[in-house]
């Protein structure tokens, strides 16, 4: 270190469930880099200053989607948001609108039930004869350019949820199935080798889902990958209408 | 009351988006004409005499247009208010509050029905 460090007053959301009725918030002064992330003054105050502050973090590149945070109220995913954006000092929450298990940690059983409702792996109606012979001869399912690109933009969700946290939605209606999940549906959706649309289009006519969302596109504002939550979920809207509108005038195959 | 809502609630986000889009355009078109076009000048007064307004009104595209101008719009603002109140009052009374409004544009949109046969 050459040049003279300079510092940053953290204020850092702390809670203990064995000693704290409420979280309470501990105070730091450390020396930052220039160069540092959110993510590296946290790592600081764990390692130098405070071994017990618990955070969640791994990759330190925007793929794991562990450490998002409230970084002065905003929900960010704290490897990918310079401190050099933030001057004097910093204040660092758990995510809101989870149940917080440990300082700086939340709980996310809540959001890997909604998460499986929707069913995110590809369904088939049923396996076929022609499949396996495709599958002999072509040694997987093919997919054009196009029919990627139809569904690309909401695979890239890294299951940050920033998008739970920035959702008013989520904050009035705990139980809303949410942002990322019915991207996640959405996407296998739109994906050609899948035929399950018709069983996550019943769930998305179900309470607390697609419909719930009032568009305030929060969900998109915050996203670090660019994935559009907000559009995924107001495409499914039209698709649930869409499907449950042929439901109407068509039989259903095998009903 | 709230189950009902959830089983109309396409035919109800139906009407909410159409109101919206065609509300959206078809009474920002209106204002334009009525409010800036005629007044400015850039289209002549006589382009909405009584015979000609009338004649467009009541004939079927006219009717439709104007039914269409009346109720979806309602159908819009009762699906805003009530994600309004569900934001302020919460969950509880919101099965109650989303009938009355879908109620009310259910109720002038019937109206509207009367009002357009009737031209």
């Amino acid at each position: 270190m050459t040049e003279a460090a300079e510092m940053m007053h953290v204020e850092v959301t702390r809670f203990d469930p064995d000693q704290d009725e409420v979280p309470k918030v501990q105070e730091y002064d450390i020396p930052i880099q220039s160069d540092w992330k959110v993510l590296d003054a946290i790592n600081y105050i764990k390692d130098e200053v405070d071994s017990s502050l618990s955070h969640r973090w791994s990759c330190r590149m925007a793929v794991c989607g562990s450490c998002g945070m409230m970084v002065n109220g905003e929900p960010k995913l704290t490897c990918k948001t310079s401190l050099a954006d933030y001057s004097g000092s910093i204040k660092i929450e758990p995510l809101a609108n989870f149940p917080i298990v440990r300082d700086l940690v939340v709980d996310i059983d809540g959001f890997m039930d909604k998460f499986r409702q929707v069913k995110p792996w590809i369904l088939r109606a049923k396996e076929r004869a022609e499949d396996m012979e495709a599958l002999n001869e072509k040694g997987t399912f093919s997919q054009s350019p196009a029919e990627l690109g139809a569904f690309k933009q909401f695979s890239m969700c890294i299951n940050c949820l920033l998008c739970y946290s920035a959702c008013p939605v989520v904050a009035n209606e705990p139980e809303f199935i949410g942002p990322a999940a019915i991207a996640l549906g959405h996407r296998y959706n739109l994906d050609s080798r899948d035929e399950g649309a018709r069983e996550r289009n019943e769930t998305f006519r179900g309470e607390g889902t697609v419909f719930s969302c009032s568009f305030a596109n929060e969900c998109s504002q915050v996203c670090p990958k660019n994935v559009d939550p907000a559009a995924a979920v107001n495409q499914a809207k039209l698709g649930a209408v869409i499907d449950w509108a042929k439901g109407l005038v068509l039989p259903r195959e095998g009903a | 009351m709230k189950h009902l809502l959830l089983i109309l609630e396409p035919v109800i986000w139906l009407l909410f988006g159409a109101g919206l889009a065609l509300g959206t355009m078809l009474l920002t078109g209106f204002v334009l004409v009525v409010g800036l076009a005629i007044p400015m000048g850039i289209v002549p007064p006589e382009a909405l005499n009584y015979e000609r307004a009338y004649g467009l009104a009541s004939s079927f595209i006219g009717r439709v247009i104007l039914l269409a101008l009346i109720a979806l719009p309602l159908w819009k603002g009762a699906h805003h208010v009530r994600s309004l109140a569900l934001d302020f009052g919460g969950a509880e009374r919101d099965g109650a509050v989303g009938s009355l409004l879908y109620l009310a544009a259910a109720g002038v949109s019937v109206l509207g029905i009367i009002a357009v046969v009737g031209l």
